[in-house]
């Protein structure tokens, strides 16, 4: 059997700069979990229905299931092990919010889930109902019922906005 | 009480288990490998009925990278799987009876070069006519899928009381109806998967999810021929399961190419693989026909259920029984005909899943009795509660039961509610446009915990105190999600007033913990309460002890609590309660986020293999341990031999004492009401407004016991509305979510309240009720009846077919405008 195509591949993921000799035609998931073993973005549809596999591509959601590398060359990635609070090692507030409000149960949904909250608190400090059910619409959890991850994102955006509200200050 | 963060407290307890998913740290055991790993798949059948001619493998075998093809001479031991009825091949022989079908399996050093060899497996078939429903099924002269028949009924059950038909003729009113329910699929978000590893003293360590890991070590054992001790199954964490994982699936596939190889082998279902092959909730067909007299009281109930088993058995029988238990519903008939058939096709195999077997049933009964009200022209709540079974009254099979309040009290909560209340003056917005309706329907119902009467039911656990001076409980359950080990660490810390530093927790494993049973049938709250009462006497009569030879202080002046054991009275009144999210945020912000950071460097340390789900305890935040204690733990932990700390117990879920197979004793009860809204143009239902009233014991574990209903509401929402996994000629037609449709954020009811009865009889031994299934069967009855009020339409068919709810615009129309 012939040795594979290898291609060099560049991208920032969560902050570092990887280069990996893989197959252009390797969808992002396979790259995030199998080469760099980011197993945090996690596959279960394959088919970009359940959000299990979002990860940030210079700041837009997309599910990594449906990105080949070739079409994330030189892009910046962030995926759920990027995310964390002011310091790296903290929780992230949208993290902080999901644990404290029982956004999540066998938690295989929630590294998506709290992707796509990122995305959607970036672009909507203080989103609606409205907004929270268009921003996480993509993002599938079979146990909680999406309860808790309402409640969660809700605190989330009311804790992003005070962080905000506070660097502002601090800025000024 | 009403149910919600507010309403807990300080009882409001963070999971263990929360850093670690929310960071993406946690390892499930689909996310594990080894260096030197090799890649198993599985070949699945062609067609879903037909005979095998010859499989011929050499082809796939000479290919480079791969390690070995197998079929069903290559297992050593018994070529068949399956919990109650092992009838499932390994690898199928000479018949193939459905999609998901093994016929070969093989091992490569990539997942692509698997692939490659499984197209290279020639398979020649004779393809035959499927059984494609339970009539072709049981059509006299249809073909008998297995030898064990007679014909293709895989179990029958039946309940006789009184004389019905005598009943039925002096009955003044009675309605007929038959109900249809869907092939619903557990859609897990974690599809099934792990890793199988040999180790070098020939031992095979499994990583694969399931309920019971005892039962796959037994079934896999069984397979490979080889002593069970030379198994090591963990189990956990688990991405979902609700029933789905309970079964064998990947696990004899990875386990014996593993063994062949010698090397570590990772198995992970595609989606689609993971529909074809994986189980479902059994279609029914329910034939009902129910009698009462001019006053409204039934006196004649009969009954019909054929469920469509799928090719294999799996838990079809029990799941039958179940049903047959259910469709009584809670009420006291005198003259009962109930006849249950569940039948072999050529379609998915069908088997648990949560609610098993009383959704169907009770989406039937509660159905009926809308209908009978409405004869009545009698309120349908007060109809039901004239024909309730009384607290004393024997169960459903006629079988003795634990006598509690709890169906009045579900029944008197939902009635007070002011959702149901609605339904007595309809709803109706004058601002909505004339083609959206809205209705309230409500549904009640008991359903019943445990295994029943006559199918084995073990429980137990153990408590020791280990040698690094941790409380230390072991489980056979799992925790699938649902939230066991938070709830464990609730109840250790109310036991011995301990904090969540002084625990570890095991489960999942076989290596570490003893056989207390599955986590199935909402048993393992229950069974690890029952075990902890029977356990903390034992454990803290010898820890006061030892710890008085210790410091001379008479044992009756010392307690447990935090870090050690204390004198009575000087327990740090904070932390005698569980450590909660209320204490930690009364932190500074400052502190609050130095905690996390401890939770996520330990969560990274340990995020290295899964060597068994006890490892959560290490993301575990830890508080500054307070230190005016008598002797610490650990201190404790170095008197006498290490098994004199550790303390065993068992026994067997209760049951009731009459002989009725599959009855049950200790139910729990629930009461739903839900306001939906339909557009008569589109047939769109829209679920508005629930409350699920539930009376299951004492709230443990407030956070987990919201997650439940409020999960098992909204996969109830699907069974009604949305899901179906449709089959044309037995062969899937939905086979991924995106044809599939469960709910999105996007479908769920905007309000869910749950209202949590906790009473129990005084002096009741039986604590806490598990809560797992109790909020996904009644809903769909609710969603029905509001239906009917909305619109007139009676559903007896799941999903509710929107067709069935288009209705031409009944307006004026505009001067000047003719229909078309």
């Amino acid at each position: 059997m012939s040795k594979p195509l290898e291609n060099h591949w560049t991208a920032v993921v969560n902050g570092e700069q990887k280069h990996l000799e893989i197959a252009q035609t390797t969808r992002l998931v396979d790259v995030l979990r199998t080469h760099l073993q980011l197993t945090g973005t996690k596959v279960s549809c394959e088919v970009g229905r359940c959000g299990a596999c979002m990860v940030l591509i210079d700041g837009e959601p997309v599910n990594s299931c449906l990105v080949m590398a070739y079409q994330c060359e030189g892009s910046d990635i962030t995926t759920i092990e990027g995310l964390h609070g002011e310091e790296k090692g903290t929780l992230h507030p949208i993290q902080q919010a999901f644990v404290e409000e029982g956004g999540f149960q066998c938690g295989y949904c929630t590294p998506g889930m709290v992707i796509s909250t990122k995305a959607l608190l970036d672009a909507h400090p203080e989103p609606s109902q409205d907004q929270i059910e268009t921003g996480l619409c993509g993002n599938l959890c079979r146990c909680t019922g999406y309860g808790g991850i309402i409640r969660a994102v809700r605190k989330a955006g009311e804790r992003c906005a005070l962080t905000e509200t506070s660097t502002e200050e601090t800025v000024s | 009480m009403l149910l919600n963060r507010k309403q807990s407290g300080k009882r409001w307890h963070l999971r263990p288990d929360g850093a670690p998913k929310v960071t993406g740290q946690l390892q499930y055991l689909t996310d594990m490998t080894l260096p030197d790993m090799i890649h198993g798949r599985v070949l699945r059948s062609e067609y879903p009925y037909a005979r095998l001619l010859s499989i011929d493998t050499s082809e796939a075998e000479a290919l480079e990278g791969v390690y070995a093809v197998l079929t069903s001479k290559d297992v050593p031991g018994l070529n068949r799987f399956g919990i109650a009825t092992p009838d499932q091949p390994v690898f199928c022989e000479d018949i193939v009876r459905y999609v998901g079908d093994a016929i070969a399996a093989v091992a490569a050093d990539s997942p692509e070069r698997a692939a490659l060899a499984l197209d290279a497996i020639r398979v020649v078939y004779e393809e035959l006519t499927p059984l494609n429903s339970t009539d072709a099924a049981l059509a006299p002269g249809a073909p008998e899928l297995h030898e064990h028949g007679p014909g293709n009924v895989l179990h029958r059950t039946e309940i006789k009381r009184g004389d019905a038909e005598q009943a039925f003729a002096t009955c003044d009113h009675i309605v007929t109806e038959t109900y249809y329910t869907p092939r619903q699929m557990h859609a897990y978000m974690e599809t099934e998967g792990g890793l199988f590893v040999p180790d070098e003293e020939g031992r095979l360590n499994v990583y694969a999810a399931t309920q019971h890991g005892y039962k796959d070590r037994m079934q896999l054992a069984r397979i490979i021929g080889c002593p069970e001790e030379d198994i090591r199954v963990v189990s956990s964490p688990i991405g979902g399961s609700f029933g789905g994982k309970d079964e064998l699936n990947v696990q004899p596939y990875g386990a014996l190419l593993a063994l062949r190889c010698g090397r570590p082998v990772k198995m992970h279902n595609s989606r689609k693989e993971s529909v074809r092959a994986g189980l479902k909730r059994h279609p029914m067909k329910i034939e009902m026909q129910t009698g009462m007299s001019r006053e409204g009281i039934i006196h004649a109930h009969r009954v019909r259920i054929t469920a469509d088993t799928g090719a294999y058995a799996t838990l079809g029988a029990p799941v039958l029984n179940f049903c047959t238990e259910h469709c009584l519903g809670p009420y006291a008939i005198p003259n009962v005909d109930v006849e249950g058939v569940s039948v072999y096709t050529n379609n998915g195999v069908s088997g648990e899943f949560r609610g098993f077997g009383g959704n169907q049933a009770i989406f039937g009964m509660e159905g009926q009795m809308d209908r009978l009200a409405e004869i009545m022209n009698m309120d349908p709540w007060e109809f039901r509660r004239r024909n309730m079974r009384e607290k004393n009254d024997p169960g459903p099979l006629n079988q003795r039961i634990l006598v509690t309040d709890g169906l009045s009290q579900v029944w008197e909560a939902l009635d007070r509610s002011e959702l149901w209340q609605k339904h007595q003056s309809p709803p109706a917005d004058p601002a909505l446009p004339p083609w959206i309706k809205r209705g309230v329907g409500a549904a009640i119902a008991m359903h019943g915990a445990g295994l029943g009467y006559g199918i084995p039911d073990p429980a137990g656990g153990r408590l020791s105190l280990n040698n690094e001076g941790k409380i230390e409980v072991a489980f056979s359950y799992e925790e699938f999600g649902q939230g066991l080990v938070a709830t464990l660490e609730i109840m250790l810390c109310d036991l011995f007033q301990c904090s969540t530093s002084d625990l570890s927790i095991i489960i999942g494993d076989t290596d570490r913990v003893p056989h207390s049973g599955s986590s199935t049938a909402s048993r393992s709250t229950t069974m690890a309460w029952m075990a902890l009462q029977r356990l903390q006497t034992p454990f803290r009569s010898r820890a006061l002890a030892v710890a008085s030879e210790m410091s001379d202080i008479p044992a009756d002046e010392l307690v447990t609590g935090p870090g050690g054991i204390w004198r009575k009275g000087q327990l740090p009144a904070d932390t005698s309660e569980v450590e909660t999210d209320v204490q930690k945020t009364g932190k500074s912000e400052k502190a609050e986020r130095t905690e996390v950071a401890e939770i996520v460097a330990g969560g990274t340390e340990s995020a290295q293999i899964a060597e068994s789900y006890s490892g959560v305890s290490q993301y575990q935040a830890k508080l500054e341990a307070p230190s005016d204690f008598v002797v610490s733990y650990a201190e404790l932990a170095m008197q006498g031999e290490a098994d004199e700390w550790i303390f065993d117990t068992k026994f067997d879920y209760p049951t009731t004492p009459d002989n009725v197979v599959g009855g049950h004793y200790l139910y729990t009860y629930a009461a739903v009401a839900a306001e939906v809204e339909v557009n008569t143009l589109t047939g769109e239902t829209k679920l508005l407004d629930t409350r699920h009233v539930v009376a299951a014991g004492p709230v443990i574990n407030p956070m987990g016991y919201i997650g439940q209903i409020e999960g098992g509401s909204v996969m109830a929402l699907g069974f009604t509305l949305t899901e179906d996994a449709v089959m044309q000629d037995s062969r899937y037609v939905t086979t991924n979510l995106d044809t599939y449709l469960i709910p999105t954020i996007r479908d769920i009811h905007t309000n869910l309240e749950v209202e949590a009865i906790e009473d129990l009889p005084e002096g009741d031994s039986f604590g806490p009720r598990g809560i797992g299934e109790i909020g996904s069967v009644a809903l769909a009855p609710a969603i029905t009846a509001a239906i009917h009020q909305a619109t007139g339409v009676r559903v007896n068919r799941l999903p509710v077919q929107r067709e069935q709810l288009v209705r031409p615009l009944n307006v004026p129309l505009q001067e000047g405008v003719s229909p078309s």
